[in-house]
C-alpha cells in the first residue's frame, strides 16, 4: 500500500515541477506578500496632510502649530488663507486634517479667564487616519492646555503629577502594530494556501479529464486520497515555516512559548484546512468553481478569526458560530504561543475544540471524498 | 476592429457563462458576498469587553471610580482581584483584554489635585479591545478629575471658573462622517477591492482556454487579437456593473452608508475601472500557461495589493516613499478613490478627472501589451 501511495506521490510531484509556479507561489508568494503588506501596514500613522489657517499669527498660535507637528502624525501640508480653500482639499482628499485658529486667540489664552476657541476639520472620508489625527490632536491640545491651567490654578508643575493614566501594554511593551497584525495575516495566510492547493487538487485533474484515467488505476480511492494529500501537506507546511521565519526575522514577531508545541499543531490545523479543501475539490466541477468557493469559505473564516473585529463584541449567535469555525481557534493558539507565551495549560480548550473540529471534519470529508470519487 | 467579429467572441461567452449555472451563480455572487462579510464585520460595535481591577485604595472614592468606569455595556467588570499574578494569568488566558490598576494614594492624591495614580494594562495583542478600554477608562476619569477641581475652587474660593480650567475650546467636527465611524469609508473602499473578482475570473478563463488548446482556435478564424480579448472582457464588465448596482444598494439599505453624489457617474466610472482591472486580469492571463498558474499570480498581483495596498485601511500617506508609487500604479487605488468621493462628498468629475485618466490608461496599456503579447506567447 505505502509503496502505491509513494507512487501516487511521486507522480503528484512531478506535476508540481511541471507546473511550477502553484507550489513556488505557495512557498514564497506567501513570504513576499507577508513582507508587503506587513511593511505597508505595520507601521505607526505618520505624515498625514495638514492645513493650518492662521488668523491669529501670533506666539501661541505658532505655538499650536509646532506641537500638532510634533505630534509625528501630521506633516504640515499649507497654510490656507480662507475657508474655502480647506473645502476644497478636504473634498478632494488632499489633506485628512485642517487646523483654524482664530482671531484674539493668543490674548485670550494670556486673560486668566479666557477660553479661545480653536476648530479642527477632519476628513471623515478617510476615518483610519481621520480617528489618528483625533487622538494626536486632542492629545496635543489637552497637554497645552493642562500646563495653562496649572499657572491659572497657581498649582506647583513640580508637585503634579499629571492626570494622564499611565499606560502598559502587555506581550507587546513597544505596542508595535506588528505585533498585532503579522501573526494575524500569518494565520490566515496558511488556511488560504492550504485551502487553495486542497481545492484545486481533484478539481483540476476533473476539469482536465484526467480523473477517470486515476480513478481505473489499482489505487483505493483511500491511496488517492493520501497520495493527492501529500505534496499539499509538505508545501504548505515548508510554506508555514517559511513565513514564520520571515516574521520572526524581519518583524521581530517573538516566539515566547514553544515552538514545537506551534509547529505540531500548526500541522494539526494544515490537515483540518486541507480536508475542507479535499471537500471543495470533489463538490467543484472547474478550478474556477473551487476558487470562487475557496474564497467564499476562508473569508467566512476571516471574520471569525478577530482580525477585523473581536469575537467578543459580535452578537450571541455569532460567538456561538465561533467555536465551531477552526480558524477561530488557530488564530487564538497562534497569538497565544508567539505573543503570550502560552503553553498546553493555557491553550488545552483551544487545542481540544480544535482536535474535536478536525475530527468531524477530517472524518466527514474523508467519507465524503471517497464516495465521489468511488 | 468589427463589431460583428466581437459579437461572435463576446456571444459565446455568455452562453458558457450561462450554461455553467454553478459558477455563473458563483462570479455574480462572490464579489457582493464578500462585500457583505467584510462589512458585517466592520459594523460590529465593540461593547462589553472584559476587565479586571486591582484596587489598592479600597476607598470610597477608588470604589465610586470603579463603579463609575464599569457602568453601561462598553467594559464588563470580570474579576476583582488582589495581585498582579491574578492579571498576568487572565490576560493570558485572553479571559480579559484589559486591567485597571488603582494605586494606594488614588483618594488622596486626586483630592488633592496631584493627579490621578492609575495604571492600565492592556492585552497588545488585542489592540481593537484594548485600545477602546483605554479610551473608555480615560473618559471617565477625565469626568472624575474635572469633580474634583470643581471641589476644589469652590474650598480655594479664587476667582476662576471651571471653564476656564481648560483654556482652550477644542471644536472638532468630522466632514462627512461625524462620528467617525471606520464602515462609512471603508465599505465604499472595500467596492474596489471585491470587484477585482470578476478580473481573476477572466484571467481563468484565459488560461482555461489556453489548457485546452481551444486559444489556437480562435487564432485561425479572422477575428483579431484585440477583439477577441476585448470580447472576452465585455461579459465580465456586465457581471461587474450587475455588482455596481447590487453593492450601493446593500451599503445603503443594510448599512446605512450614505451616498451624496451622482449614481450615473459613479456606475459611468465603475465601467472605466472594471475595463482597468479586467484587463489587468487579462495581462495574467495571456502570460501564464495554467490555471493554477494564473490564480497564483492574480493574488500576487490584483487581491492581496488591492486589499491592503490601496489606501483603504492604510493610508498611502503614511506608507514609505516606493510603497506610495506602486500604490499609486494600483487600479485599486484610484477606484478607491472615486467610491469614496462619490459617496461622502459627493464629488465629481471636476475633482476625480485624474483618477479616471489613471484607469483609462491602465486599461488601454494593459489591453495593448495583452494584445501584442498574446501572439507572440502563442507563436
Amino acid at each position: 500500500m505505502f509503496k502505491r501511495i509513494w507512487s501516487l506521490a511521486a507522480k503528484e510531484f512531478l506535476h508540481l515541477l511541471h507546473d511550477w509556479w502553484m507550489p513556488s507561489f505557495m512557498l514564497f508568494g506567501g513570504v513576499i506578500e507577508l513582507l508587503a503588506v506587513g511593511w505597508a501596514t505595520s507601521r505607526p500613522m505618520t505624515n498625514l496632510p495638514l492645513m493650518v489657517l492662521d488668523q491669529d499669527r501670533s506666539a501661541a498660535s505658532r505655538a499650536i502649530v509646532t506641537a500638532l507637528e510634533n505630534t509625528g502624525t501630521f506633516a504640515f501640508e499649507a497654510q490656507a488663507s480662507n475657508m474655502a480653500t480647506i473645502q476644497d482639499a478636504l473634498d478632494r482628499s488632499k489633506v485628512n486634517a485642517a487646523v483654524i485658529i482664530p482671531p484674539g486667540f493668543d490674548s485670550k489664552l494670556a486673560s486668566p479667564t479666557g477660553r479661545p476657541s480653536l476648530a479642527v476639520l477632519l476628513n471623515g472620508a478617510e476615518s483610519t487616519p481621520a480617528t489618528a489625527a483625533l487622538r494626536a490632536v486632542t492629545g496635543a491640545v489637552r497637554e497645552m492646555g493642562q500646563r495653562i491651567a496649572l499657572r491659572r490654578l497657581g498649582l506647583d508643575a513640580d508637585e503634579f503629577a499629571g492626570f494622564d493614566a499611565s499606560l502598559r501594554v502587555w506581550f507587546n511593551e513597544a505596542l508595535n502594530e506588528a505585533f498585532y497584525t503579522t501573526p494575524a495575516e500569518l494565520g490566515l495566510m496558511l488556511e488560504f494556501t492550504t485551502l487553495l492547493f486542497a481545492a484545486l487538487s481533484f478539481s483540476r485533474e476533473r476539469e482536465l479529464g484526467t480523473l477517470e484515467q486515476l480513478l481505473v488505476m489499482p489505487f483505493s480511492s483511500l491511496e488517492i486520497i493520501i497520495g493527492k494529500s501529500i505534496p499539499t501537506i509538505l508545501v504548505a507546511f515548508s510554506d508555514f515555516v517559511l513565513m514564520l521565519g520571515a516574521v520572526h526575522f524581519v518583524f521581530g514577531i517573538p516566539v515566547r512559548g514553544s515552538l514545537i508545541l506551534l509547529l505540531a499543531l500548526a500541522f494539526g490545523y494544515l490537515l483540518v484546512e486541507l480536508s475542507k479543501g479535499l471537500v471543495i475539490s470533489v463538490v467543484s466541477r472547474s478550478q474556477h468553481q473551487a476558487f470562487l468557493l475557496v474564497m467564499m469559505v476562508g473569508m467566512t473564516d476571516f471574520m471569525f478569526t478577530g482580525y477585523a473585529a473581536p469575537v467578543e463584541s459580535m452578537p450571541r449567535v455569532m460567538q456561538i458560530v465561533a467555536n465551531v469555525v477552526p480558524a477561530h481557534h488557530w488564530l487564538t493558539i497562534l497569538r497565544g504561543i508567539l505573543l503570550k507565551g502560552a503553553g498546553l495549560d493555557v491553550l488545552w480548550p483551544n487545542i481540544l475544540a480544535l482536535a474535536v473540529l478536525g475530527l468531524v471534519i477530517g472524518t466527514f470529508s474523508l467519507r465524503y471524498v471517497r464516495r465521489a470519487l468511488d | 476592429m468589427s463589431f460583428r467579429h466581437l459579437r461572435a467572441v463576446i456571444r459565446p461567452e455568455i452562453n458558457h457563462i450561462l450554461r455553467d449555472r454553478t459558477t455563473f451563480v458563483l462570479v455574480m455572487l462572490v464579489p457582493t458576498a464578500m462585500l457583505f462579510i467584510m462589512a458585517y464585520a466592520l459594523t460590529v460595535d465593540i461593547k462589553h469587553v472584559p476587565i479586571a481591577v486591582l484596587d489598592y485604595d479600597r476607598s470610597p472614592t477608588s470604589r465610586a471610580f470603579i463603579q463609575q468606569v464599569t457602568e453601561g455595556e462598553d467594559l464588563d467588570l470580570y474579576a476583582q482581584v488582589d495581585s498582579l499574578d491574578d492579571i498576568d494569568n487572565l490576560l493570558t488566558r485572553g479571559e480579559i483584554k484589559a486591567a485597571l490598576i488603582i494605586a494606594p494614594d488614588f483618594e488622596h492624591d486626586l483630592l488633592s489635585l496631584r493627579g490621578i495614580p492609575l495604571q492600565i494594562i492592556v492585552d497588545g495583542t488585542e489592540p481593537k479591545s484594548g485600545g477602546f478600554a483605554v479610551d473608555h477608562i480615560g473618559g471617565r476619569a477625565e469626568e472624575f478629575i474635572s469633580e474634583a477641581l470643581a471641589s476644589r475652587i469652590r474650598a480655594l474660593n479664587v476667582n476662576v471658573s471651571l471653564d476656564s480650567l481648560q483654556p482652550i475650546d477644542l471644536r472638532v467636527r468630522a466632514l462627512y462622517n461625524p462620528s467617525l465611524k471606520p464602515r462609512v469609508d471603508i465599505i465604499p473602499g472595500l467596492i474596489s477591492m471585491v470587484l477585482g473578482f470578476p478580473a481573476l475570473s477572466v484571467a481563468l478563463t484565459l488560461a482555461h482556454e489556453r489548457e485546452h488548446g481551444t486559444l489556437e482556435q480562435v487564432l485561425v478564424t479572422p477575428v483579431g487579437r484585440a477583439e477577441f480579448l476585448l470580447g472576452k472582457m465585455i461579459p465580465y464588465i456586465i457581471v461587474g456593473l450587475a455588482n455596481v448596482i447590487i453593492m450601493p444598494a446593500i451599503a445603503r439599505v443594510t448599512f446605512h452608508i450614505p451616498f451624496n453624489g451622482s449614481f450615473p457617474l459613479f456606475f459611468l466610472l465603475s465601467a472605466v475601472f472594471l475595463f482597468a482591472i479586467l484587463s489587468m486580469g487579462m495581462l495574467v492571463g495571456v502570460f501564464m500557461p495554467t490555471q493554477p498558474a494564473a490564480l497564483a499570480l492574480s493574488f500576487l498581483v490584483i487581491f492581496f495589493p488591492g486589499f491592503f495596498m490601496t489606501g483603504i485601511f492604510f493610508p498611502i500617506a503614511s506608507m514609505p516613499a516606493e510603497m506610495r508609487m506602486e500604490a499609486m500604479s494600483l487600479p485599486g487605488t484610484h477606484y478607491a478613490t472615486i467610491t469614496r468621493g462619490v459617496f461622502l462628498p459627493g464629488v465629481g468629475l471636476d475633482v476625480l478627472w485624474p483618477n479616471v485618466l489613471a484607469l483609462l490608461g491602465m486599461g488601454i496599456v494593459f489591453t495593448a501589451v495583452a494584445a501584442l503579447s498574446f501572439r507572440k506567447k502563442l507563436g
